[in-house]
């Protein structure tokens, strides 16, 4: 059982796939769903759908999110050199982005499409459909901080005998 | 005489959604460019290759680029409330 084994890049790889392929589920499934409310509202009151399309934006920072964690560990593989331990730490943090991203879009979908659906009749909606989904955004947050705090760790990691 | 002031509406909608659009797109390729280049320019640059700051200076990229929609978006909206209740009073005095 050695320290740097050759199939150690696997799992880092899958940690870079994993948080750019999750959150951007996530952000598919928020922006379609908000989507159909906003094309609902947009029969109806026209001049309101730069205002109903926040959902939409809000999604796509999940999506950056994730885009920045790959990056992030992409950044931190090699070729030779790498330890399991690294490959662990990257695949955590990996998912860690890519599952909050997954939820944090789980979660604007449905608040976008059914505020955006109200504000056609109430006005005020509008400020309570923005603090939630920023409470929603959040979450994907919180991910990524856990997925750079893990991926600090990795230059711990002692060399390959 | 209806079908005119319908016409007139449509067109001055497609006035309103075409600003729309443009703004939609700019505000696309900035979600897009501007964290990327921000955390490989801030950690070659500011960070001295530290890219837990540089990562952190992307998010803060990102949220900015929102909070200038959020802000173009309130403000755009009261703009064409303001101008809406403008054009009405012109309305009665026509008639």
């Amino acid at each position: 059982m050695s320290v740097c084994p050759p199939y150690a890049p696997f799992f880092g790889f899958g940690g870079v796939a994993s948080a750019m392929i999750f959150s951007t589920v996530g952000v598919a499934y928020g922006t379609s769903k908000s989507g159909i409310g906003i094309a609902g509202l947009g029969t109806f009151k026209p001049e309101l759908i730069m205002k109903s399309l926040i959902p939409v934006v809000m999604s796509g920072i999940i999506a950056v999110y994730g885009l920045v964690v790959s990056v992030l560990i992409s950044g931190g593989l090699k070729a030779t050199d790498y330890s399991l331990y690294a490959g662990f730490i990257h695949l955590g943090a990996g998912l860690a982005c890519g599952f909050t991203g997954l939820a944090a879009g789980y979660a604007i979908g449905y608040v976008g499409d059914s505020c955006v659906r109200a504000y056609v009749y109430e006005s005020k909606v509008f400020v309570t459909m923005v603090l939630i989904l920023i409470f929603a955004e959040v979450l994907g947050l919180y991910g990524l901080i856990v997925a750079l705090i893990m991926n600090a760790r990795v230059s711990e990691a002692s060399g390959c005998p | 005489m209806s079908e005119q002031a319908a016409i007139g509406k449509l067109a001055a909608q497609a006035d309103q959604s075409e600003g729309a659009l443009f703004k939609l797109m700019i505000t696309a390729l900035a979600l897009g460019i501007a964290p990327l280049s921000s955390y490989f320019l801030s950690r070659d640059y500011l960070w001295n290759g530290n890219t837990i700051y540089a990562a952190l200076t992307a998010i803060l990229a990102a949220n900015l680029v929102l909070v200038a929609y959020i802000t173009e978006a309130v403000r755009e909206e009261s703009l064409s409330r303001a101008r809406d209740k403008r054009r009405e009073p012109e309305n009665k005095k026509d008639r």
